[in-house]
């Protein structure tokens, strides 16, 4: 027993002398086996208290020094910063709440008093098994991987291009471009050509430091912000994984379409009269709006809001695609007759009211009315919708084009799980605040943009995705360090078994198994200090470093004694 | 705990008939269990055998890696005791990597299941091992064995030939309801869910045949490898084991009823362990301990001195060995739910304490807490390491499957 404590109790202004008898606790404690000082102070935390209490620890040689003080929460770390100054490992040091803990909740001096003489002694037996720890100081990898090669995640590696760091962009089909690049056109006042889109590709083809890795599926993720490990794989190949190493993800993966099915497949065969949203975008782009005659349609039914009602929100974009078509249609023939068949009708920037008017001034038809129904005989297509009331009327129409309900990409659910993101009610990624923080997730270092978080239009997605890469460039900056976390778990490879019980009770994914050791390790860096593992192992292999046993037990053997 | 998140079976007959194949035995049963090991190393069919050898001249039986088939004739398929736990020796044999040579194990029921949850922790590689279980009476007390082998030894052939007397039996087998193929009772085992590669069955066979019983594609190959074919069910072996599973399943219920009552209790279960010398025997012949170092053989219970005068101050007196009951509390937390029943524990006792029972009967209690049966689906993951969404509702108020406590039904109980 050749330690040297210390042990200051702090007066904390008037706070702690009106309830604890301090001369008393000094009395008590400075006889305890191995304190080689006990003294108060009346703030430590204040300038002259932190340079008094480093003046003695040098002073007096300690070798552990237990401060009765505060919360933990307020001062645990000025203290521990001022055993550093004074040369002693700051997690050789304790700090005891007297004040929470005991001078505000006890009425009777004397308990107060016993208390917190009690509390100090669990400190000391404490502090008596601390051992020393270092910290350790990583690189913040300013990398960046985005997930998704669209308009959003396109858009977010123009943002951080050329600022220091690499970029993955990983995409998994085939070619860039997402579903914008399948529209024949976008709405006249959001932008006067897909080739807009095509020429950005063309940039971040170009850039040096974007890498684009595309047919590729991200299959695994580990870390945290500044330190994130990333498996890829091509589609369907376990064969080639990658890995990436990164310091943020952005995840731009899109949205999928309502299946029509039920409306347009009758008996497993498809009626070419009825078609969706993008397969009407793939006739414009290809100059073919035509039925199934291969003539072009002399009447048009659009109908908005498909699967509205049952998923209970609206897809935001559909109302102006509808008439960007309406306008099609008329500009391609004036005599074609167009219908608008809408629920609800959704006009929310500057320049929608006016596009709306110009499609009425043209004769376009906009007509209100919940749920029509869809039946397709020979030939035309009879739409029967409600006219207020409880009426109803019908018109019969060469072309029916649907508006489905924007839903959740299918990768959605699997990378939320990956990540630990949440989703929300409709299966969309959730934001962290819908109104005031809307790319960031809960994950430190992971966000989302575009349609993954729900119904966009260009325009927004390409704000969030700007927003994302903003709040990237400001938080992992090329040479900006890491300091993970110190209290950590630890395998004592001797002990181990190899039963990696500790490895399925990780949530972090911070232990693996070493192979050819037969053991299991844990990754230091991604490791949270939780201590589930610790409470797994029936040996004990496998402990928390400033959470052993013999520290936790002693601390409470004192406090039940 | 709640049905959900059970594993759903690939088997779809209604009743688990198991198709066996025959072979001779005529000459008696551990002549024709020879006889089957020797064909099948002679023609390659697996190139090890690991099984327990009567060691020539003593009473005594070894477990023994062999690929000399004259060693088979000391061959002694089912000892009459159980000497090591055949799971901790397969364990010793394969902790660190798989066996390069294909190698055929013959288990005990116990044994095999034993060795399916040591799988499970990591501590025995299954590659390239076939393991056969037999059909089993039960073993005779270690200690009984010992005082008397030749005696006993007869008793424990009445048994195999089922016209024995179970009393002399130990206490675990005689309330053992898996001493055959352990199939879930609804009927049907998931494709590589068997505890066993092959089993062999006697019972009801009058001495005149071994059934071969393939239960996954190595057993297959193994059975087709000796030139046998298994295609048909046998009638008189279902109804023998049903019997008797019966029968024994009607003691264990009544043995865990009035065990229960004998133990209920701090001071009746503490002084079930009073003649105990905190030997750790036990633990040691647990096959399923498999901790480098046990927990309570380790610094983290070991106090200064001061502690235990306090403690002997506070009670009046303080007993040693110190801490025997927060010995066995803690094995059991440990180990309980892989818990298969074989009575290791017990012929090992120095001080004939029925650990073995006490065991069987918490192990029994919690693993159906967890809906878990140890050692006899290699597919179902140990309840430690299964992560159950449902469990939550037991403790997450108000959870969101919406089948747990109200809100205002737990603060009326609290």
């Amino acid at each position: 027993m050749n330690e040297k404590i210390g042990v200051y109790v702090c007066e904390c202004g008037p706070n702690i002398p009106d309830r604890i008898d301090i001369d008393k606790v000094l009395a008590e404690v400075s006889v305890i086996d191995g304190v080689k000082t006990a003294k108060k102070f009346g703030l430590l935390c204040s300038p002259d208290g932190k340079n008094f209490l480093e003046e003695d620890i040098k002073k007096e040689e300690l070798t552990h020094a237990v401060i009765a003080a505060c919360s933990p929460r307020d001062h645990e770390q000025t203290f521990m910063t001022v055993a550093v100054k004074a040369g002693l490992n700051p997690y050789l040091t304790q700090l005891v709440n007297i004040r929470e803990q005991c001078a505000w909740i006890y009425s009777d001096k004397q308990e107060a008093t016993r208390m917190a003489i009690k509390s100090i002694r669990a400190g000391i037996s404490r502090v008596k098994h601390h051992l020393s720890l270092t910290k350790k100081e990583l690189e913040m990898n300013p990398d960046v991987l985005v997930i998704g090669g669209g308009v959003a995640g396109v858009e977010a590696c123009l943002s951080l291009a050329g600022t220091g760091r690499r970029i993955y962009l990983v995409e998994k089909a085939e070619e860039l471009g997402g579903t914008v690049s399948k529209l024949g056109a976008l709405i006249p006042h959001q932008g006067t050509a897909v080739d807009l889109f095509g020429e950005k590709i063309d940039r971040v083809r170009a850039q040096d430091d974007i890498e684009v890795i595309t047919g590729h599926d991200v299959t695994s993720a580990r870390g945290f912000l500044g330190n994130f490990e990333i498996e890829i794989e091509p589609q369907g190949d376990s064969s080639e994984i990658r890995n990436l190493q990164v310091g943020a993800v952005v995840i731009a993966t899109g949205f999928g379409l309502l299946s029509s099915e039920h409306l347009d497949t009758n008996n497993g065969e498809k009626n070419p009269n009825i078609v969706s949203a993008l397969e009407f975008e793939s006739m414009l782009a290809q100059n073919a709006v035509v039925g199934k005659d291969g003539k072009p349609p002399r009447s048009v039914a659009l109908i908005h809001c498909v699967g509205r009602a049952e998923l209970g929100y609206c897809s935001k974009v559909c109302c102006l695609y509808m008439i960007k078509y309406a306008h099609h249609l008329k500009s391609m023939d004036a005599s074609t007759k167009v219908t608008s068949f809408y629920t609800d009708l959704c006009l929310p920037d500057k320049s929608d009211q006016a596009y709306y008017d110009e499609a009425v001034k043209q004769g376009i038809r906009f007509l209100r009315s919940d749920a029509p129904s869809i039946q397709s005989a020979e030939g035309q297509v009879t739409v029967e919708y409600s006219t207020g009331g409880g009426k109803s009327a019908s018109e019969k129409f060469d072309l029916v084009v649907l508006a489905p309900a924007m839903v959740p990409g299918e990768d959605t659910a699997r990378l939320a799980d990956m990540f630990n993101l949440p989703l929300d009610d409709t299966g969309f990624f959730k934001e962290i605040h819908m109104m005031l923080d809307p790319v960031a997730t809960p994950i430190e270092g992971v966000f989302v943009t575009g349609c993954a978080m729900g119904p966009r239009n260009i325009p927004e997605t390409i704000t969030q995705s700007q927003a994302a890469a903003g709040k990237i460039l400001g938080s992992l900056i090329p040479g900006r360090k890491l300091e993970p976390e110190v209290k950590v778990s630890e395998v004592r490879a001797d002990f181990c078994t190899g039963c990696q019980t500790c490895l399925t009770v990780c949530f972090y994914a911070a232990i693996s198994f070493d192979e050819s050791r037969g053991i299991s390790v844990v990754n230091e860096a991604i490791c949270r200090g939780c201590g589930s593992c610790v409470g797994s192992c029936p040996s004990g292999a496998i402990r928390a470093k400033h959470f052993t046993y013999p520290q936790i037990y002693r601390e409470v053997l004192e406090i039940l004694s | 705990m709640k049905e959900k998140g059970k594993p759903a079976t690939q088997d779809i007959s209604p009743k688990n008939s198991f198709m066996s194949a025959s072979y001779p035995a005529g000459d008696g049963f551990a002549k024709a269990i020879r006889a089957v090991l020797t064909k099948a190393l002679d023609d390659q069919v697996f190139e090890a055998v690991m099984m327990p050898l009567k060691v020539p001249k003593t009473e005594a039986f070894a477990w023994t890696l062999l690929d000399d088939t004259k060693l088979l004739e000391h061959a002694s398929p089912l000892p009459p005791v159980m000497t090591i736990q055949g799971g901790k020796a397969l364990s010793e044999l394969t902790k660190h990597g798989e066996l390069i040579e294909r190698t055929a194990v013959l288990l005990r029921p116990c044994e095999t299941r034993a060795a399916v949850e040591l799988f499970k922790l990591k501590q025995i590689n299954l590659e390239n091992i076939t393991l056969i279980s037999i059909d089993c009476p039960g073993a005779v007390p270690l200690s009984d064995y010992l005082s008397d082998p030749e005696n006993q030894a007869r008793k424990f052939q009445d048994l195999m030939e089922e016209n024995g007397d179970e009393d002399a039996l130990r206490p675990v087998c005689r309330i053992c309801d898996k001493f055959s193929i352990p199939a879930p009772a609804e009927g049907g085992m998931e494709e590589g869910g068997h505890a066993a590669d092959v089993h062999i069955g006697f019972l009801g066979q009058k001495g005149k045949r071994l059934l071969l019983f393939p239960l996954t594609e190595k057993g297959r190959t193994l059975v087709e490898g000796l030139g046998l074919k298994a295609e048909s069910p046998e009638n008189s072996w279902e109804t023998a084991v049903q019997t008797m599973t019966d029968a024994r399943r009607k003691n264990r219920q009544a043995f865990n009823k009035d065990f229960l009552s004998r133990i209920s209790g701090p001071d009746p279960f503490s002084e079930m362990f009073d003649a105990c010398i905190n030997c750790h025997n036990c633990m040691r012949a647990c096959p399923i301990c498999y901790c480098q170092q046990c927990y309570y053989d380790s610094e983290a219970i070991r106090l200064p001195s001061e502690n235990y005068l306090e403690r002997a101050k506070k009670r009046g007196g303080l007993r040693f060995p110190l801490d025997t009951l927060l010995f066995h509390l803690g094995r059991m937390s440990h180990m309980v739910l892989s818990c298969v029943s074989c009575g290791a524990c017990e012929d090992a006792c120095p001080a004939s304490i029925p650990v073995g029972q006490i065991f069987s009967l918490v192990g029994d209690q919690t693993q159906s807490s967890f809906e878990y049966v140890p050692g006899i689906n290699r597919l179902q993951p140990l309840p430690l390491q299964a992560f159950r969404e449902d469990e939550f509702c037991e403790v997450e108020i108000p959870c969101e499957c919406g089948e747990g406590q109200a809100p205002s039904e737990v603060n009326k109980n609290a």
